[in-house]
Order: structure tokens, then sequence, then C-alpha cells
């Protein structure tokens, strides 16, 4: 650094509320975001700054006038400047276009290049857990859901929506800090598992239990689905495991619904059943099949 | 890249309740609000460019604000001249 007098363009004599006057002076003038234009500005506030710090420092004047020490290594370390973030200015929160409401007015250019950033930082989004039933998403549901500022919402809860997935509100966040629009609340849904049914995508699951008697014969039997009760035909000699597909009883989705799927559990009775227990000893079946012939080596 | 409110305070060195005070002017907008505020580096050379004006160019409290209010519209005018040579020279 050369002189910090010749810097600072004061007298080795001047007081120290003087170089103070002096700096401020010259620091309003080259300041880099006081001229966000001119790229020398950066070099020369950096040069008065670094001649400031050290004419400030009594003990670096002091041994600088007895010339005991030059002024090198006294620059301040590099500092970022206001005007190199603002030229990008992703989120325009510190734009104002309030100052241009005359030229917006009058001119459409204008109007779009200025008008639209008007203090413009959105508000926060907020989060909130939302917890549903496996059977609203299945059919689809609306609740009442409570705002951050006590009022409440009606929310729509389409059919279909997926464990974690995010409904929007838009505008119904935190308020903006400036004039800018309220930010969104996200409601992450989480899904409360049914006590029978399951989702597969689109297609609702159901294990149905029925007995040896239903499963041999076939029959009419009462099954629950997402929309109601239905009556639902066994055929004649289901086994555990076959599936019955219910078309459009899964998720209600208006266009392309999801299916119902039934899968069947052969049930035998809970008590030892003699009856049974004496036909099947005398019961032998015409051409008995290897039911594990899959597992044969 | 995102900062805490103790990182900011740390790296703008700056105390909480100088921060509050400057954020209740208006002259740093970060995001989130109470105790999840969220601090840019844009918010960061805010800081200090406030610090600054106070210290190097001896600024006032009233004069601060109506100076960020100033070039916040100076670097309006600029995007707005980029933008409008971009447009011409395309």
């Amino acid at each position: 650094m050369k002189d910090p007098y010749e810097a600072l363009g004061v007298a080795r004599t001047a007081p120290n509320e003087e170089i103070k006057k002096v700096y401020r002076r010259l620091a309003r003038k080259h300041h880099p975001d006081v001229n966000p234009g001119d790229k020398e500005a950066e070099a020369k506030f950096k040069e008065i700054s670094a001649a400031y710090d050290f004419l400030s420092d009594p003990e670096k004047r002091r041994r600088f006038d007895a010339g005991e020490i030059d002024a090198s290594g006294a620059e301040r370390p590099q500092q970022k400047y206001y005007r190199d973030f603002a030229a990008e200015d992703g989120d325009g929160r510190y734009a104002s276009g309030s100052g241009f409401a005359d030229f917006a007015d009058t001119d459409e250019l204008f109007a779009e290049l200025l008008g639209r950033r008007r203090r413009s930082a959105r508000g926060a989004d907020l989060q909130a857990q939302l917890a549903v039933d496996l059977l609203e998403t299945i059919t689809g549901a609306s609740r009442q859901l409570p705002l951050p500022d006590g009022s409440t919402i009606n929310l729509t809860i389409p059919p279909g929506v997926e464990d974690g997935q995010v409904l929007r509100l838009k505008g119904k966040g935190a308020a903006a800090p400036g004039e800018g629009s309220p930010g969104d609340l996200m409601a992450v849904i989480s899904i409360r598992p049914h006590r029978f049914f399951r989702r597969e995508g689109n297609d609702v699951r159901i294990d149905l239990p029925i007995t040896l008697k239903e499963a041999v014969l076939g029959a009419k039997v009462k099954a629950p689905t997402p929309s109601g009760v239905v009556v639902l035909t066994v055929p004649k000699g289901s086994t555990s495991g076959t599936v019955l597909r219910l078309k459009g009883k899964g998720v209600a989705l208006p266009k392309s619904p999801g299916d119902l799927l039934v899968t069947l559990k052969v049930a035998l009775p809970k008590e030892p059943d003699a009856e049974l227990e004496a036909f099947l000893a005398t019961w032998s079946p015409k051409g008995e099949e290897d039911v594990r012939k899959e597992f044969a080596p | 890249m995102t900062l805490t409110l103790s990182d900011f305070v740390t790296r703008a060195k700056i105390d909480r309740a100088t921060l509050e005070i400057w954020i209740e002017e208006e002259w740093l907008l970060p995001r989130g609000r109470f105790d999840t505020l969220e601090f840019s580096e844009t918010d960061l050379a805010r800081a200090q460019l406030i610090q600054n004006l106070i210290d190097d160019l001896g600024v006032n409290t009233e004069g601060v604000g109506v100076a960020l209010h100033l070039i916040d519209q100076v670097h309006d005018l600029r995007r707005a001249l980029v933008e409008l040579t971009r447009r011409r020279r395309s």
C-alpha cells in the first residue's frame, strides 16, 4: 500500500477526527455499493479503507510516523459487495418496484420490467402434517384444516392421494415480510392404515375368510367394499388365495377407478369338528393330485 | 446456500438484538419466520453493506433505510436496463 496519508489526502499532522471525517467522505464517494457499475470503485475503496484502518490505530500510526514500520499488509480481508449479489437477485426479495409506478403506468414495457417487482418476496411456505384414513384416500373426502392464523379451511382430499404426498394450499402460508403475497401451506399427507383394506396404487386389496363349505360348494357371501357391503359370489371349488376382482370398487378416480381385489382365505372351523373329521377319515378322493408337485426336487 | 440464524450472526459479526432490529426495519428480509429464519449469501453481503454504511460511510440509522431503498431501486433499474439491452440484441 502506498503512504496512507497520501491515500486519504490528509496532512501527516491531521488530527484523528479529521482523518475520520475525510475517510468517511471518501468512503461515501467510492464504496462499491454506491457505485454499482464502477469496477474501479472496489480498488479505490480498498485502498482508502486500508489507509484508514491503519491510521485509526494509534500505535500503528505512531510507529509509521517514527519510521519504524511501513504500511504494507494493512488490507482488509477480501469483502464481498452487495452489488455482486443484487445484480442476480434471484428471487427479487429486495426489489422495490414502487419507485417506478409512474413509468409502469404509462408504458407496458416498463410495467413489465419494473412494475412486477414490488417488494415481491413471498411469505414462507408452511408445512403441516395431515393424517388421513386410508378409506378417505380411496373414496376421497373433505376436511376442516386449522390454519396458523386460527381460521380453518375446507380441504378436499382427492381419491388416490399417496402417503407423503403434498397438497399445496396457495396463499395459506405465512404472510410476506414486505408487500409480497403470502406463502403456501403444504399439507403433507400421512395415511393411517385400515383394519382390513390395503392399497396397491389405485387397487384396493382385502383378505376375505370363507368357510370350507362355502369354498367347496360355492356361495353368496357379504363382503365389505370401500363404498359399502356387497354380495359376492364365491365360485364353487374356490381355494385359499383365489382372487376375485370387483371392477371399479377401488380408488374412486373419476375416469379410471381402481378395482377391489378380494383374496379368499379358507377358514376351517375353530373348534375341531368330529363330523368333518369322521367324514374325511373315510373319504378317499378320486385321482388324488399332488398339491405340492411344484416343490418336487 | 442457506444459513441459520446462529450461522448468520457469526459470519456477519453482529449480535442477535442488532439483527432483530435490522429485520424489523426490513433492511434484511430473510426467508422463513421466527426460529426458522433462513439467510442467503445475498443477505450476508447486505449485512456487510449495512455495517459499511454505518461504520465506514458514517450514515446514521435513519439514513441506512434511505440508502438501502435507493440502492435497491438502482439495482432494479440496472436489471431493467440489462433486460432491455438483451431484448434489443435478440
